[in-house]
């Protein structure tokens, strides 16, 4: 009983001293709290849909910014990773008729194996070179599974994929627990020393390797590890959709999740994450206008842009907190000296 | 007071509203319509639905039981063409939000599939009106308990697409040996298109068993300018007959070329730009002569339903449909006869009696088939007397049904059996062909 006591001094403790003490922390708990609350709300199996489904591409985008926002290697051809986690666990599970549970940590395993193979060869290169060189193994695939319909059900895909589970709630907690949880991992590692380091490669990658740095290690396990996250998205998303076919190598797939980055503010993991839930949801509200419907979005990402040019979440956070000039530690902006050091902030 | 009669004018007109739009959703049969709305075949879908529930509730309604209930439409955008997840999640929306009773449409195979398995999970009759591919009715035959409240309403599956373009090339065959008296040389041309390589291997295989000589196989770009090379290419090898398999611009572009070289061949096969009326002007007259596969041409009846159907098809929108306008024989007269029949919107019982219908469309007989193992797939029956689908071809601007005209699909056991449709004329070889 002390030991619960205990423990629950603790986390008040934390929720008062780290969490309450600045907005965007306790918007991110809410969120966490509305998201595994929302079927106590609500049981619509279209809403149940579309919560899934964002949290699916949720840890795409932020798997994009993970490589491609932290590091500096603008990948053009996300979706590989995404249409290599789709289709390994479809032949998993149709041809070897594995569970889905193994099928989707198995793709993701097969992800990581494209990002090495995506790896190696840009290593060497930089900028719009990498870009167009990334943007074209997906196309390079799909040339592959149309030339092998056999395997991979050629241009039509392949379906009568099972689902993990048959329940909405199953299918829901499971589905948005595991966005939960890759999410605060990208973060984690993106917190960590190894994050310095992507941050650090992608800001002066001469600088980094003049440390000592392995840079080139650190660069291929930045592809494997976003291969390994968007390899999972892409199982989620195949088993729950129930076909693997060509549109998850698709090039408008690999170009809105940059989208979804930029528009949230890339290089956050939070901020992409934010983005997908703002703009998957929004585009089904503009299901009410349906001949306007891609027109309004396109507006909607181009306002942003045009007056967030660091993205939505950067832009609404620096309204929110100001960063103390001493310690960089972040305070609410209604403080006038920092929460830690007392410097004046403003 | 003022403010009191003013409460009392807003309850009124309230209930005034009420009053006028409860019939509008208490008696109504909701049908949904699911395409592509910004491309023209998920316009067609709307076109054919909207045709088909004016006419229905014209005549008061479809008689469930005791009640007359009339046809509410649910327009549904599924941007199937760009995005398979958007398609998906209409197809939840439209059921579970717009709580519909049936649908119809459907068009891009890979989106068709989880639109299909959304429907068979909630167990609401989806025809598909728009996806060739077979996979999608065998699904139905495979596991019968879930798949069953699928049908395909048009087109008819793509093997059997591939077989009638057999049938045309063997037409054309036929006027080339009975005018020219030549042997037959086949130029394969197929646009560098993933769909085209079944067709491509099918045809390859089969004309050397009819007794013609594959003179050479080319594949273009879809998108190509330019095919001077191919044609040159085709031109030297003699080729009498081009067999083309066309989606994209380049049917215009061959077809605008071969006609300005005046190729002395005949092109069959599929080329979907010239079922289109503006194919005439977009080949500056330079597409004369071009055959290819059709649902529906002016003039051209397949049975007592085409005429009056193209008739008002034509004075409401202005354009002959094209087959994904079949929404409205997939309404009017699968559905509604079949709701009528059972008096009921039971999902079950309308199956177990739609199923076991044989029925007239404009465009032909349906009729469902059965597996190997007598399981009904709920796929459309090919052949004489069911549906056959056109051959037509562009003649001095217009373009003309021409086949099936006295087609004997069984020549060895029924001789006699000849199929020709209302308003068919003879195929017509370019005259610098017999030069």
């Amino acid at each position: 009983m002390e030991l619960i006591i205990f423990y629950f001094k603790k986390l008040f403790k934390i929720l008062r001293n780290e969490v309450l003490v600045l907005p965007s922390r306790v918007v991110v708990g809410i969120f966490f709290i509305v998201l595994l609350g929302l079927p106590l709300i609500t049981q619509d199996p279209y809403i149940i849909r579309i919560v899934i489904l964002t949290s699916i591409f949720a840890i795409f985008a932020a798997s994009w910014d993970l490589l491609s926002g932290f590091t500096g290697q603008m990948n053009f051809g996300h979706a590989l990773f995404f249409g290599v986690g789709a289709y390994s666990s479809a032949i998993l599970n149709i041809h070897f008729h594995l569970s889905p549970w193994g099928t989707v940590p198995l793709g993701a395993v097969v992800a990581v194996l494209a990002g090495l193979i995506v790896g190696i060869p840009c290593l060497r290169l930089k900028h719009t070179y990498l870009a167009l060189t990334t943007l074209a193994f997906p196309l390079i695939l799909l040339g592959v599974i149309i030339a092998l319909p056999d395997i991979s059900g050629g241009e039509l895909g392949m379906t009568g994929l099972t689902r993990i589970t048959n329940s909405l709630l199953g299918n829901y907690y499971l589905h948005v627990v595991t966005f939960l949880v890759l999410a605060i991992i990208m973060w984690k590692i993106t917190d960590s020393n190894t994050g310095i380091i992507f941050h650090a490669i992608r800001e002066d990658e001469l600088a980094v390797k003049a440390s000592g740095i392995n840079t080139i290690f650190y660069k291929l396990l930045a592809f494997c590890l976003s291969g390994f996250f968007a390899g999972i998205a892409g199982g989620l998303y195949a088993h729950y959709m129930r076909i693997a076919g060509p549109s998850t190598l698709e090039l408008s797939l690999s170009f809105t999740v940059v989208i979804y980055a930029i528009f949230g503010g890339a290089a956050t993991i939070y901020g992409p994450i934010a983005a997908v839930f703002i703009l998957f949801p929004l585009l089904e509200v503009f299901r009410i206008w349906p001949e306007y419907r891609m027109m309004l979005f396109a507006a909607v990402v181009l306002i942003i842009l045009l007056y967030m040019p660091e993205g939505l979440i950067h832009w609404i956070r620096d309204k929110i907190e100001k960063e103390c000039p001493r310690c960089k530690v972040r305070n609410v902006a209604t403080r006038k000296t920092c929460r830690i050091c007392t410097a004046n902030l403003d | 007071m003022k403010k009191r009669t003013f409460g009392w004018n807003v309850m009124l007109i309230a209930c005034l509203i009420m009053a006028i739009s409860l019939p509008a959703w208490g008696k109504t049969i909701k049908i949904g319509v699911i395409g592509p709305m910004q491309s023209l075949e998920g316009r067609d879908h709307w076109n054919g639905a909207t045709m088909a529930a004016d006419e229905i509730n014209a005549e008061g309604g479809v008689k469930v039981g005791k009640v007359k209930m009339k046809i509410e439409l649910i327009k549904c955008d599924s941007n199937e063409d760009k995005n398979i997840t958007d398609a998906a999640n209409a197809m939840e929306r439209l059921i579970t939000n717009d709580r519909v009773d049936l649908i119809v449409g459907g068009f891009r195979t890979e989106a068709v599939f989880p639109m299909q398995d959304i429907a068979m999970d909630y167990k609401k009759i989806f025809i598909g009106c728009g996806a060739a591919t077979d996979e999608l009715c065998n699904r139905v035959g495979k596991d019968y308990k879930r798949y069953k409240y699928f049908f395909r309403g048009t087109p008819f599956k793509s093997s059997y697409l591939a077989k009638t373009s057999i049938m045309h090339l063997i037409a054309c065959a036929g006027v080339i040996k009975k005018e020219l008296d030549v042997p037959i040389k086949v130029a394969l041309v197929a646009e560098k298109l993933s769909w085209t390589e079944g067709m491509v291997k099918l045809i390859q295989g089969y004309v050397p068993k009819l007794g013609y000589e594959l003179v050479g196989t080319w594949q273009p770009s879809a998108r190509a300018t330019d095919v001077t090379a191919e044609l040159s290419a085709i031109q030297k090898s003699g080729a009498n007959v081009i067999f083309t398999v066309f989606s994209g611009m380049v049917g215009i572009t061959f077809a605008r070329q071969a006609g300005e070289f005046k190729i002395p061949a005949l092109q069959v096969g599929i080329n979907v730009e010239s079922q289109k009326e503006g194919f005439w002007e977009a080949t500056k007259g330079m597409g004369n002569y071009v055959f290819t596969m059709n649902t529906y041409v002016r003039g051209i009846e397949q049975n007592e339903l085409t005429g009056p159907y193209m008739e008002s098809y034509l004075k409401r929108y202005q354009q002959v449909p094209t087959y994904t306008a079949d929404t409205y024989a997939a309404i009017k007269y699968a559905l509604v006869p079949s709701i009528e029949a059972v008096g009921s919107l039971n999902a079950d019982k309308i199956v177990a009696h739609l199923e076991a219908r044989e029925y007239k469309v404009p465009s032909g007989v349906i009729k469902y088939e059965k597996n190997n193992e007598g399981v009904y797939t709920h796929d459309l029956t090919w052949g004489p007397g069911y549906l056959t689908s056109l051959g037509c071809q562009w003649q001095d601007g217009k373009l003309v049904g021409v086949w099936p005209n006295n087609w004997m699909p069984d020549p060895k056991n029924h001789p006699d059996l000849k199929i020709t449709y209302k308003g068919m004329v003879p195929i017509k070889l370019p005259p610098w062909m017999k030069k």
